[in-house]
């Protein structure tokens, strides 16, 4: 990067920062028009009127950091020294550099979804898989190649070997793009730049970039510092995940928050209704009754279904909610989460003890037991569903051969036939065994890292202690693993608490067995098979604040007691 | 230098080699379907191209959609949410109401009565109904908010050799009842411990036929409310606990398809739909059979369907009425039926000849679905509910009806109270 910056053209200041100047002001009264029409829209893709004034204020950001760079190269440029909230040179120069380049990004985004160059990358791809075959050229270019370099071949039948592997690699790649339509891709870009909208958001990524370079070389003109140079390199490095964060999970975020207090739903503009959504998911009745003859929904107002019943004496009680799945869920969710927590930790802290051995063959059952791990889940539960079957999954077999064996010994053992993904009692052990299994490599990842940054001398000074095994790990290994122990079972517990694939990877058919129903597969089934956007924002929300709380406590809990 | 310089070359040659779709005179329509395998995919492919090769001014892009279990509906209705849905999709029957209602699809009506080849009562009569239902209650104007893309019905599907083994006639016959289809499925599940008499799956439909066949029904009259609170439910899924409880039945909740396949089981209820997989895997002598006649005394059955219908959105309703009309055609819809998974949504006597002869020489008895049809409850799109959420409370509760938490009495009772509050009408 550093080779890259320095043979950069550099302009004086005298010529760049007047066309910032200029650049600004031009920024400035786009952002202003834009926000007008924003403001002005009767339609703003269904999200509503909040939405439409939020994004028509967002858009007068830029109007504002403008100005702020505006004044800040005006006061530098006098030599004055602002005090206060004033910009300094530094300041100012930083702004330019991060305002400019998150500029030429999103400007070039906007090219790029302009070219619809998103749907390319689907013709090409089949353009790719149709000739697949034309894959065997670049292996062969890279056969030629390696041929040149053996040692016993003459010096000019290896020249002409390397050259015919350039000409095999890069005519197969010509012949694969022609095949991909190339020239049709090209002249379609092309064509493009007949529309307003191309031209200058290409000139806008031509200018922010020019000016980003510019305010990037001159850091000495602005009093930049050398420790000051590897900080913005760094947030150069950090920045496409900060900018797709914002754009990609924040925006959202908000967004969902928004829409939780409104009824939006598709195809409609959501209108506010406060906390409904909340009230809804949340509101409970309890009621009692006296003639037991009669069932429990009759005791519920309307609207209200029984979540749950006490029968003492000659008196039911009866708690009824609105939404009882929403509760069901939860109770399945942080069911779920406390079952996987000991069968997701305890035996990856037991297996990656013994992968820490250096028992011949280690490094193969390492790889073996990180392999569920990487594999996609819904793949894995279509496998699971089989294992899972009553009548011909394995798992069932495997019980039956062990209940005939026993019985042939004379043990009168019943085969319970277990029904492992409709018998309520039991499906959501089988989701908590899936998930284990899945979840059991990671973990044993990072116990082994954990394991492997323990000192050894920790150990040897335990054994001229007379300490046996046992007696080491738990008072070397144990404590020494408790930070590595912290991050896997918040890492676990949030996973649990997020549970989603297993459940829609075991349950293809919808509606699933209620006690199978974790609280975001009720969410996705609210807002994807119901269309109820709002009410699933909520229950998003919810769910983020008992994660948040659980994680809260458990930081504060474990900060007295981790051993760092 | 060099290397950088040729990464960059090569990196704008496969950015500028990206194809975008061409620009031109020619209208283009984007048309999707929800495929059940590989071999569907290639039959819509090659009805798009025949449609897109006769049809001057205008190009098909066909784009398969996930199946019904790989996204299909969260992929639409994300797209429906973005405005970059195609013109043209389908969707299942009970979805028609909520897309119709949410004014996610385009009323037909005008572009219908203007084309004079076309004729209502030349599909099925009960998934017209639903897509010429208007939302509005007061309102009078006319609606057609699609038309059926194809049909299915449930049959038994039965192992022959299993019925020989355990010494009863094959099923079928016109003292087809429930009588002799319990001591059917009690007898062949007296073969073995892994051996079942019947298997059906657990969503709507399936325990919904016994509570039909009874003489109950999911609905009043108008579909504007819950129709189970009666005797009819209480003995229709008596009938049916009885038999899941006996052990004659493949468990509940489970899927009843691979045990079958895997030869263990002597009847499963299914649709058209599973003929395919079915003359794929099975290794042993099966055929269909109607389902059997229940206390009501009257043939009972479902008539499934789904539905082209039209982007609201679209910037070309004209031509998409067109297409959806060219891929409703009896010739289309033969083709599609030539696999065996579906069934003609027309009613003519040409498509369903077209049906009847399919899957030559495999000695189906493809009537068997027809005649279903011509019985069948259409699948119903509610307008004044909720139907995703009736379907959620209905199959919580009949869970536990089938695991013995509520009894059949108890679920009739109460189940109508449940659902209430997801019913528009009226409330």
């Amino acid at each position: 990067m550093a080779s890259l910056v320095r043979r950069s053209p550099r302009l004086s200041p005298q010529i760049f920062i007047p066309i910032a100047h200029l650049w600004n002001v031009i920024l400035a009264l786009v952002c202003i028009s834009a926000s007008v029409n924003i403001w002005g829209l009767s339609d703003f893709g269904n999200l509503g009127r909040p939405v439409q004034v939020f994004a028509a204020v967002v858009v007068l950001v830029p109007v504002v950091i403008a100005l702020y760079i505006s004044v800040g190269l005006l006061l530098h440029s006098l030599r004055k020294n602002p005090s206060g909230w004033l910009p300094k040179g530094h300041q100012t120069r930083y702004a330019a550099m991060v305002f400019y380049y998150v500029g030429m990004v999103l400007c070039a985004a906007a090219l790029v979804e302009t070219w619809a160059i998103f749907d390319g990358f689907e013709f090409l791809v089949n353009g790719f898989m149709a000739n697949a075959w034309l894959g065997y050229g670049f292996a062969l270019a890279y056969v030629l190649s390696w041929l040149s370099g053996r040692t016993f071949l003459p010096e000019t039948l290896k020249r002409t070997l390397r050259y015919a592997s350039l000409v095999t690699g890069f005519g197969t790649l010509i012949i694969l793009l022609a095949a991909s339509d190339f020239v049709g891709g090209m002249t379609s870009i092309l064509s493009t730049y007949r529309q307003f909208n191309v031209i200058a958001l290409t000139i806008a990524i031509l200018v922010f970039a020019f000016l980003a370079t510019q305010f990037l070389l001159h850091g000495e003109h602005f009093g930049e510092r050398p420790h000051e140079r590897t900080s913005w390199q760094g947030w150069l490095l950090l920045s496409p995940n900060i900018i797709g964060f914002m754009i990609f999970f924040a925006g959202p975020l908000l967004l969902s928050f928004y829409l939780s207090f409104t009824n939006s739903t598709v195809g409609r503009t959501p209108e506010f209704i406060g906390l409904q959504n909340y009230i809804d998911l949340m509101t409970l009745e309890f009621q009692t009754q006296t003639n037991l003859a009669d069932p429990p929904q009759r005791a519920l107002s309307f609207g209200f279904n029984v979540l749950g019943t006490l029968e003492l004496g000659n008196t039911r009680y009866v708690l009824g909610a609105k939404d009882p799945l929403f509760w069901l869920s939860l109770r399945n969710t942080l069911l779920f989460c406390l079952l996987l927590v000991p069968l997701g930790v305890l035996p990856a802290l037991g297996l990656s003890v013994v992968l820490n051995s250096s028992l011949p063959g280690v490094k193969i059952f390492r790889a073996i037991y990180f392999l569920p791990s990487v594999a996609a889940v819904v793949g894995t539960a279509l496998i699971w569903r089989w294992l899972y079957d009553p009548v011909i999954g394995f798992y069932n077999y495997i019980i039956t051969s062990v209940v005939n064996f026993l019985n042939t010994l004379g043990l009168n053992v019943v085969d319970p036939q277990i029904q492992w993904l409709t018998d309520p009692n039991v499906v959501l052990f089988s989701i908590v065994f899936l998930a284990a299994w899945q979840i059991l490599g990671y973990n044993t990842v990072l116990f082994l890292a954990g394991l492997q940054g323990i000192p050894k001398q920790l150990y040897e000074a335990a054994q001229i202690d007379g300490a046996n095994r046992w007696q080491q790990f738990l008072n070397v290994t144990l404590p020494m693993l408790s930070p590595t122990t912290f991050f896997v079972l918040i890492t676990t517990i949030v996973t649990g608490l997020q549970v989603f694939n297993e459940p829609y990877g075991l349950f293809p058919a919808r509606p699933i067995p209620v006690n199978a129903t974790t609280s975001v597969f009720y969410l996705y089934n609210a807002g994807f098979f119901q269309f109820r956007f709002g009410y699933a924002s909520a229950i998003a929300w919810v769910l983020f604040v008992i994660i948040f709380g659980i994680t809260f406590l458990q930081f504060r809990f474990n900060r007295s007691n981790a051993y760092e | 230098m060099k290397r950088f310089t040729i990464f960059v070359i090569l990196g704008a040659l496969l950015v500028m080699s990206l194809p975008v779709v061409v620009q031109g005179q020619e209208i283009t329509l984007r048309w999707r379907t929800r495929p059940d395998n590989q071999a569907e995919i290639d039959v819509y492919t090659t009805a798009s191209n025949t449609i897109d090769a006769a049809w001057d001014g205008v190009k098909l892009v066909y784009e398969p959609g996930g199946s019904e279990t790989a996204g299909y509906q969260d992929v639409l209705v994300t797209e429906l949410e973005a405005g970059t849905a195609p013109d043209v999709f389908w969707i299942p029957g009970t979805d028609v109401a909520r897309f119709a209602s949410a004014g996610l699809i385009l009323n037909l009506a005008p572009y219908a009565a203007a084309d004079p080849e076309f004729n209502i009562d030349d599909f099925y009569a009960g998934p017209m109904s639903f897509l010429t239902t208007n939302p509005d209650m007061n309102s009078d104007e006319e609606v057609l908010w699609g038309l059926p893309r194809d049909i299915s019905a449930f049959a038994i599907y039965y192992n022959a050799e299993l019925f020989a083994e355990a010494g009863v006639d094959l099923p079928g016959g016109d003292d087809w009842n429930w009588d002799r289809f319990m001591e059917a499925a009690m007898a062949i599940s007296e073969l073995g411990d892994d051996v079942y008499g019947f298997g059906m799956n657990a969503w709507w439909a399936n325990w919904g036929y016994f509570v039909n066949a009874a003489g109950s029904s999911f609905f009043n009259e108008d579909y504007t409310a819950c129709g189970l609170n009666n005797e009819a439910t209480v003995v229709g899924l008596q009938a049916a606990v009885d038999l899941f409880r006996s052990g004659a039945a493949v468990p509940w909740g489970t899927d009843s398809e691979p045990p079958f396949l895997a030869g263990k089981v002597g009847m499963f209820m299914n649709g058209r739909w599973a003929t395919p997989g079915t003359l794929a895997n099975a290794g042993f002598e099966w055929n269909v059979a109607p389902l059997p006649i229940g206390p009501s005394g009257k043939p009972t059955n479902w008539l499934f369907w789904g539905a082209y219908v039209v982007n609201a959105k679209t910037a070309h309703p004209e031509e998409a009425w067109e297409l959806i009309t060219r891929l409703t055609s009896a010739e289309i819809q033969g083709a599609v039926a030539s696999l065996g998974a579906n069934i003609p949504s027309r009613q003519t006597q040409d498509a369903i000849d077209l049906f009847l002869a399919s899957l030559p020489g495999t000695g189906i008895n493809n009537s068997v679905f027809t005649d279903g049809a011509a019985v069948g409850v259409s699948e119903a799109p509610l307008f004044f509910g909720n139907w995703p959420k009736i379907d959620q409370i209905y199959g919580q509760n009949i869970t536990e009806v089938f695991n013995g938490t509520q009894t059949p009495q108890e679920f009739a009772d109460t189940i109508c109270d449940k659902v209430a509050a997801e019913f528009t009408a009226g409330n």
